[in-house]
């Protein structure tokens, strides 16, 4: 092993850092038009008319578009994901998001309709032209006022406001409730946030008429399914559409999802109009535009034994999908890490008037651990136990891999933790940040200074890797090059280095000789997309399966050429050579040429060239475990919090590149300190969102992010020939149930019990003033 | 028929004149109008800091000024600081210290550190982040970039004595 | 968003009452306002142009004038929309004679925002609205002044309202006196742009 495992320098940074990286607003071709869209200032409205016709008068406006305008080729988007077959109980209403608004706005910022002008500028002059009639209609923003018989009905076809229902069981909590020594009760709240990734969304479609081939450069997380989908809509063959992502600034989740309108409607434009159309989003529509992260209501309980062993967890909860719920159900359990015999769960999916909801960084996992991390810190408390002692007493012990949950897990597979070792994990944690000596001696000592210092230690788990695929295909060049070719996109995970690694050892050349492509479906057109921490295990593994395939064609032809047998021969340096006889070698290069020669045959059965395509798909995700450390300092005037320190120990298993991964273990940490403390979408009673602007959401700086420490351990998974877990979010998932903890440690005089998600400086000083108002 | 102005500055090291809408953004002018695509644009309120170019050596927000207020001025952007063969000191560090992920924010940041480190050349962790308070990067959570700063300032330093 | 607050005229209340029923005065009370014209018997439509902030655009909409007490109180409903965004909501009117002779005017009222004046505008739309009204009500306490002197003095009414630059600059004046809150600062501010206005009152009658 020669790369696998170390700290590699990134292939694709000297582009990214000398400004030669292609990005989406970056693509300029002749002739294109630019595009802007008018969106709906009402959150719930009927439309009456729009009058273009001044937008169209003037000057540099090539052509307005509306949902009459579209007429018959008006139709909503296509389900990203079915409801899941293998549930018995489900109640699914599958309502998708529209191209433009045909008769009822149904969330604000919902595009009515696109001017098409020769530049920005332009298209965004024309777009106060148009003149749109809305009549405003009763708003749904409460989720629980949603469900209730007199709200009015945001799709006027179904009966209620209920998008969704499911059940899932395991055991019997009802009878575990019985025998309980405590119950945990409460209810929790927890609020949108937005991705917000650095760069905006952006399309740009080039439809060339002669040769009836359409090109579109997108944003997206997933080119695939976007090539595949675009193709369906339009009527053209998978073969004469091509989808590129190219570098992404920043994906989080809502790159993911499919079809946005404009991803819709760009391509579709350009058909009509036979002219490359460019449209980039600009930052407060991305607030109102992409996708953004849910709102739940949980009423949530915790049996336990007087030990402080979780004998059932029971969480009935209601999810916010917003106006329309093409990402089917991406629920998470509330179970955590622990080992819990009976649950119960029913989950009520509502349609809201705001923007729809579909995962960020963390998918469902951060509130569903949000939520089991509470209720077992309030249990702690209640019994008196240490927070880690009942933390351990709880964890899933490792000779109980792999540990079967008996429900589904958010891709639909059934719930299998497989392998994992949860306490030296937690100890190497509370080493690390010195949680005895902290909680024994500088704590009490730094209180009596008058300082309120708290600290926190929480874990949770990750369902990574998941399936269905990916797949890859890799070519040994003439020139001694590697070109590996791959389905998922990056958005700055640093494919291009720690795939690179992968074939780097198998095919024994230099890692900066792999050269990789990904996103684009013209070199490889099979495949889901970058989402769920699975684009190291899942395309990794495809890679490595087809490493060594091509590994074994060299070999063997390596033996002919050199008159060797296989097992004399090794791979390095980009050459074969038989084992201590170096004179005796061919250049991986020259072999690569004989493979396809220009004369003599190739036999029955084989193929040319050095190359091989190999698929991975594992049969569940495999799940990865973490902890979280912090010590945190509360200033009672300003309700500023500063962090001591902060600790992260992960386990993925088999680690490719540990500087890739403590980079996205960094990034993942500093977005979960901003949903814990700093971020929030704030709607009002009629669905408006009253911050969409960057100086009004705010995201942490470098001033709010503290010196992050991460350790390892490596418990490799069964389910893939790397053991590796993915590990893209979890720097995210516990923060906010991290921050909960450590507050109300920093704060014991207040006996605080945190229920909500995200805080703030202004929410904390209503708690804590509720709280004095009451003794 | 949109009213143009003339105008004409120098964009790393080199002479432009051009005749451009007044409303024309100067983020928008490197862009589009000179094809310098390195400068991106994350919020155009100013907020992010990824357009950040200098101006007569000082860090600016490009979204915030009009191209017409450039007219005269020295504009440095990100691919007048350094080439793949021959990378800056700070472009080098970053990729060292695994400073970037996505790369969306790094010319951004990376402008705005050049007039930083030379009024500062041994900076310690808390002005290095209060330098950088003021962009905003969603991949990194900060800490690599800090690294990167001290490598370049001690490669920089370093330089400074041969 | 509430908005409340209370106004002193210095004058009759019936002349008060005289003015806030005049389309015309009240439209020249914001400059701003393109046109206010009276549609209807307690309706009128009107366009103005409105800028809070990074926010600007032209907002049309319609006013209704309901519950009327002569002389006494009214209740305004307003539903206004445009490219910043839609405005709408309704508010009580009071009046009420004063021991000196002016008339103290009560208002208070709701109104709901939304659209880019909502999602960008939101850090400055209390305070920006409270100095829209308040410099709004001030101008027509000065019609309202030139109107009582020249009826003692039997003259024509001669008035000029702020232009629309004196009093986006009296506005901001306002806004940021509320934000420096500080009472003496803003009394010297309204006193300035008091005295503006009337300079250009005095100047325009000497010519």
């Amino acid at each position: 092993m020669n790369y696998v495992g170390k700290r590699i320098k990134r292939n694709e940074d000297p582009r990214l850092l000398t400004g030669q990286a292609l990005f989406v607003d970056d693509v300029d071709l002749p002739r294109m038009l630019h595009a802007a869209f008018l969106r709906s200032d009402y959150a719930h409205a009927r439309l009456k008319s729009i009058d273009i016709s001044a937008a169209l008068q003037r000057p540099g406006v090539v052509a307005v578009y509306t949902a009459e305008i579209m007429g018959e080729e008006w139709k909503p988007g296509p389900a990203l994901v079915s409801p899941p077959p293998t549930v018995e109980n489900v109640l699914f209403n599958s309502r998708t998001q529209v191209p433009l608004v045909k008769d009822k706005v149904r969330y604000a910022g919902e595009p009515i309709a696109v001017v098409i002008a020769e530049s920005r500028y332009i298209a965004e002059d024309a777009v106060e032209d148009i003149i749109v009639d809305l009549e405003p209609l009763e708003v749904v923003a409460d989720l629980e006022k949603a469900l209730s018989p007199q709200s009015v009905l945001i799709h006027e076809d179904l009966e209620s406001n209920l998008a969704a229902q499911m059940v899932q069981v395991k055991g019997d909590y009802a009878k575990a409730r019985q025998e309980a020594d405590l119950i945990i009760k409460r209810r929790i709240i927890i609020d949108r946030g937005a991705a917000a990734a650095m760069e905006n969304r952006g399309i740009v479609a080039d439809w060339d008429a002669k040769s009836h081939f359409l090109t579109v450069w997108d944003t997206t997380q997933a080119p695939i399914p976007i090539r595949n989908g675009l193709a369906l809509r339009l009527g053209l063959s998978e073969h004469q559409v091509r989808v590129i992502a190219p570098f992404l600034g920043g994906g989080f989740g809502p790159k993911m999802m499919m079809f946005y309108s404009e991803e819709m409607l760009i391509p579709w434009i350009a058909i009509k109009l036979a002219r490359p159309i460019k449209w980039i989003e600009d930052r407060r529509e991305n607030f109102y535009a992409t996708t953004q992260e849910r709102v739940q209501i949980h009423d949530a309980e915790m049996a336990l034994d007087h030990d402080g062993r979780i004998l059932g967890i029971k969480d009935n909860f209601l999810h916010d999908t917003g106006a329309y719920d093409p990402y089917g159900l991406t629920q998470s359990h509330t179970m955590g890490a622990y080992d819990v015999a009976n649950y119960y769960s029913e989950i009520k999916v509502v349609f809201t008037n705001k923007m729809i909801t579909t995962p960020v960084r963390g998918a469902g996992r951060p509130q569903g651990i949000y939520i089991a991390e509470r209720l077992l810190d309030l249990a702690a408390k209640e019994l008196g136990i240490d927070p880690i002692e009942i933390r351990k007493r709880n964890f899933i012990p490792p000779d109980k891999f792999p540990y079967e949950h008996c429900i589904i897990d958010q891709a639909f597979s059934p719930l299998i933790f497989d392998s994992g070792n949860y306490q030296p994990v937690l100890n190497k944690a509370a080493t690390m940040i010195g949680y005895d000596q902290f909680v024994k001696e500088e704590q009490p000592r730094l209180r009596a200074e008058g300082h309120h210092v708290g600290i926190g230690i929480v874990s949770f788990v990750e369902t990574t890797g998941v399936g269905p695929y990916e797949g890859a295909r890799i070519t040994v060049q003439a020139n001694g090059k590697i070109s590996v070719a791959t389905g998922v996109g990056t958005q700055g995970q640093g494919h291009f280095t720690s795939f690179a690694q992968i074939v780097a050892d198998q095919l024994g050349v230099d890692v900066q000789d792999v050269q990789l492509v990904t996103g684009d479906t013209a070199e490889f057109h099979w495949g889901t997309g970058t989402f769920a921490s699975r684009g190291a295990v899942v395309a990794g593994n495809a890679i490595h399966a087809s490493a060594v395939a091509v590994r074994a064609k060299i070999l063997k032809l390596a033996s002919e050429v050199l008159k060797a047998p296989e097992e004399e021969l090794e791979i390095k340096d980009g050459k074969v050579q038989v084992a201590d006889i170096p004179h005796l070698s061919i250049s991986l290069g020259e072999l690569a040429t004989l493979a396809n020669p220009l004369r003599g045959a190739v036999e029955p059965g084989t193929e040319p060239g050095l190359e091989a395509t190999a698929y991975f798909g594992p049969k569940y995700g495999a799940t990865a475990f973490g902890t979280h450390a912090m010590i945190l300092e509360v200033d009672t005037e300003t309700m500023m919090v500063e962090i001591k320190r902060y600790v992260v120990v992960e386990d993925c298993g088999t680690i490719l590149n540990p500087m890739i991964l403590e980079g996205q273990v960094h990034g993942g940490v500093a977005m979960g300190i901003g949903n814990a403390y700093y971020e929030k979408l704030v709607y009002d009673e009629n669905a408006q969102l009253l911050n969409a602007s960057l100086a009004d959401y705010l995201i942490p700086t470098a001033t709010e992010v503290p010196r992050i420490v991460v350790g390892h351990e490596e418990t490799p998974s069964p389910l893939n020939p790397l053991g590796t877990k993915g590990a893209g979010e979890a720097g995210a998932i516990p923060v906010p149930a991290l921050f909960a903890q450590a507050l109300e440690n920093a704060l014991p005089e207040y006996n605080l019990e945190i229920l909500e998600s995200p805080l703030s400086p202004n929410r904390l000083f209503e708690l804590l003033q509720k709280k004095e108002k009451s003794q | 028929m949109s009213h143009t102005i003339d105008i004409a500055l120098t964009v790393n090291h080199i002479k432009y004149e051009r005749s451009i809408e007044p409303r024309m953004l100067l983020s928008d002018f490197l862009r589009h109008e000179l094809g310098l695509t390195g400068t991106h644009v994350g919020c155009e309120h100013g907020v992010c800091g990824a357009c950040s170019v200098l101006f007569d050596g000082q860090p600016i927000r490009s979204c915030l000024m009009f191209a017409v207020q450039a007219n005269g001025h020295e504009i440095l952007s990100i691919e007048g600081l350094g080439t793949l063969d021959n990378l800056h000191p700070l472009q080098a560090s970053f990729m060292e210290a695994h400073a970037l992920q996505c790369g969306f924010c790094t010319p951004g940041f990376i402008l705005t550190l050049v007039p930083f480190l030379e009024k500062n050349p041994n900076p310690n962790e808390q002005e290095i982040r209060q330098a950088i308070s003021g962009n905003i990067c969603r991949c990194t959570g900060y800490q690599n970039i800090v690294e990167a700063v001290k490598l370049a300032a001690e490669k920089m330093s370093a330089a400074h004595k041969e | 968003m509430k908005i409340d607050g209370e106004y002193i005229f210095k004058g009759p209340r019936e002349e008060v009452w005289r003015i806030i029923r005049d389309p015309e005065v009240l439209a020249t009370a914001l400059p701003g306002t393109k046109r206010l014209d009276k549609v209807g018997e307690n309706e009128y439509q009107g366009e103005m142009n409105v800028r809070v902030g990074p926010v600007a655009g032209l907002f049309s909409g319609r006013l209704v004038v309901s519950k009327e007490v002569p002389l006494s109180s009214l209740t305004l409903t307003v539903d206004g929309r445009g490219s910043p965004g839609f405005a709408n909501g309704s508010g009580n009117v009071i009046l009420n004679d004063q021991s000196d002779g002016t008339t103290l005017m009560k208002y208070e009222g709701e109104l709901q925002i939304g659209g880019k004046l909502a999602s960008v505008g939101q850090r400055l739309l209390d305070t920006a609205s409270k100095s829209m009204i308040h410099t709004g009500l001030e101008a027509l306490d000065l019609a309202l002044q030139a109107r009582v002197a020249a009826k003692s003095e039997g003259k024509e009414v001669e008035y000029t309202p702020p232009s629309e630059s004196k009093f986006a600059a009296a506005v901001a004046k306002d806004m940021a006196g509320q934000m420096l809150s500080s009472r003496t600062v803003w009394i010297i501010i309204a006193i300035i742009v008091i005295l503006a206005i009337v300079a250009a009152v005095l100047i325009s009658r000497a010519h």
